[in-house]
């Protein structure tokens, strides 16, 4: 999970390298906490830093992490000698290690020698039925060669067993979203909100599914989730903001020919586009014609 | 760090000589036979200032507090980490080969 705070230490950081403040080192060990995906940046610093027989040696035992990194980057932007030779390093150093052997199953991954990649995962399975990462590669082989039933029964049967793993269940939801399951994603984001409920991402993106879905009570769902987004994260999240709008101005059209009796809260809607209103007039002036022409066709500016 | 210390252990010892004093004060009481009314005045200055002080560096020095409301900016959450277990190499990134592919040079 990636805090305001750490966001912002992030970009600075990042800024500060790229300009060759130095500092390349707490970005990368930054970069592998938050788990973020700069693949790019990290290939760039990272070799500069392992060129370096000085800089490398200072890091003591943290230079083995560095080597892996480097490695899973380098395959990330298809520079493969440098991962290979990163991967050779590791695998003087660590023999038998399990890790090693999934990193070189990966450069056949990223070769794109899939079945030297999938007999290379079963032979490691072999060793350790259980080991959740080597589970994970094969859901994402499936998926790379867009192989996507195949992906989803993978992952379905990898959460029969780990059923706590909340990252297998984001990527199940994001699977099913790409293909318009969208029923089958509801259910995998209702799993994560019940494994995190205090995430904010999670109750957004199942409103987003809800309201995709249409209907009067999944919008009426989609709201109250909307709303809880926004109580999450104080309301300091645009898309939830814009998604009260959208979703009232749905509910409204739905029931229109319907009696009124059941037609809450009126403030909701209008108060988010206040905020909306509010917002754009801060950060970005000139688009708030649009923003307001937008409201005014949905019928929620008060 | 050094300055709230410095005043907790000041603190401490008032407090000790708050009681050191009481003590002596009921032997006083004991000896002229006279009734406990209450502590003297000096004692419950003393136990005041020592609470403050005491109070002051117990919430300065273990550090600051950190924030437990949810939409504060050290707690709200702005991005999902990238699932990076299930990352594939099959993206476009291989049509724009980078030119930094040097070897590393070992």
């Amino acid at each position: 999970m990636v805090s305001k705070t750490e966001e912002t230490q992030l970009s600075n950081l990042e800024n500060q390298v790229d300009n060759g403040g130095g500092g390349a080192w707490e970005f990368l060990c930054l970069v592998r906490k938050l788990k973020v995906r700069r693949s790019e940046m990290v290939l760039k610093h990272g070799l500069s830093i392992l060129r370096d027989p000085k800089k490398r040696s200072s890091l003591g035992p943290e230079e083995w992490t560095l080597y892996e990194q480097v490695a899973i980057a380098a395959m990330d932007c298809q520079c493969l000698n440098v991962a290979k030779d990163c991967i050779k390093v590791l695998h003087k150093k660590f023999p038998e290690s399990k890790r090693v052997g999934r990193l070189e199953a990966l450069l056949l991954e990223a070769n794109g020698s899939w079945e030297e990649a999938e007999k290379a995962y079963s032979s490691l399975l072999e060793d350790n039925p259980l080991d959740q990462a080597i589970h994970k590669r094969r859901v994402a082989m499936a998926k790379a060669q867009g192989n996507m039933s195949g992906a989803i029964e993978f992952l379905n049967k990898y959460l029969e067993i780990f059923m706590a793993d909340h990252d297998a269940w984001r990527e199940l939801a994001e699977i099913y979203v790409s293909l318009q399951m969208y029923k089958q994603a509801a259910f995998c984001y209702e799993e994560l909100i019940l494994s995190q409920p205090m995430v904010p991402q999670y109750h957004l993106a199942y409103a987003d599914v809800l309201y995709t879905l249409g209907g009067l009570e999944n919008l009426q769902t989609a709201k109250k989730y909307y709303a809880s987004t926004i109580d999450l994260t104080g309301g300091k999240n645009t898309r939830a903001l814009f998604g009260i709008c959208l979703c009232s101005s749905a509910i409204g059209q739905l029931s229109k020919g319907r009696n009124k009796d059941d037609k809450e809260s009126p403030e909701l809607q209008s108060l988010a586009a206040t905020a909306l209103e509010r917002e754009y007039k801060q950060i970005a002036p000139d688009k708030l014609s649009l923003l307001t022409t937008a409201l005014k066709s949905l019928k929620v500016s008060a | 760090m050094g300055l709230g210390f410095v005043v907790g252990v000041f603190g401490v010892l008032i407090l000790a000589h708050a009681a050191y004093s009481t003590i002596q004060y009921r032997g006083l009481l004991k000896i002229t036979e006279e009734e406990f009314s209450g502590p003297p005045m000096n004692v419950v200055a003393e136990l005041l200032l020592g609470l403050v002080f005491c109070m002051w560096a117990g919430l300065t020095v273990p550090g600051k507090f950190l924030s437990i409301l949810p939409d504060s900016e050290e707690n709200r959450i702005v991005s999902l980490p990238a699932n990076l277990d299930f990352m594939s190499f099959n993206h476009r990134g291989k049509v724009f080969p980078k030119e930094l592919d040097v070897k590393l040079k070992l």
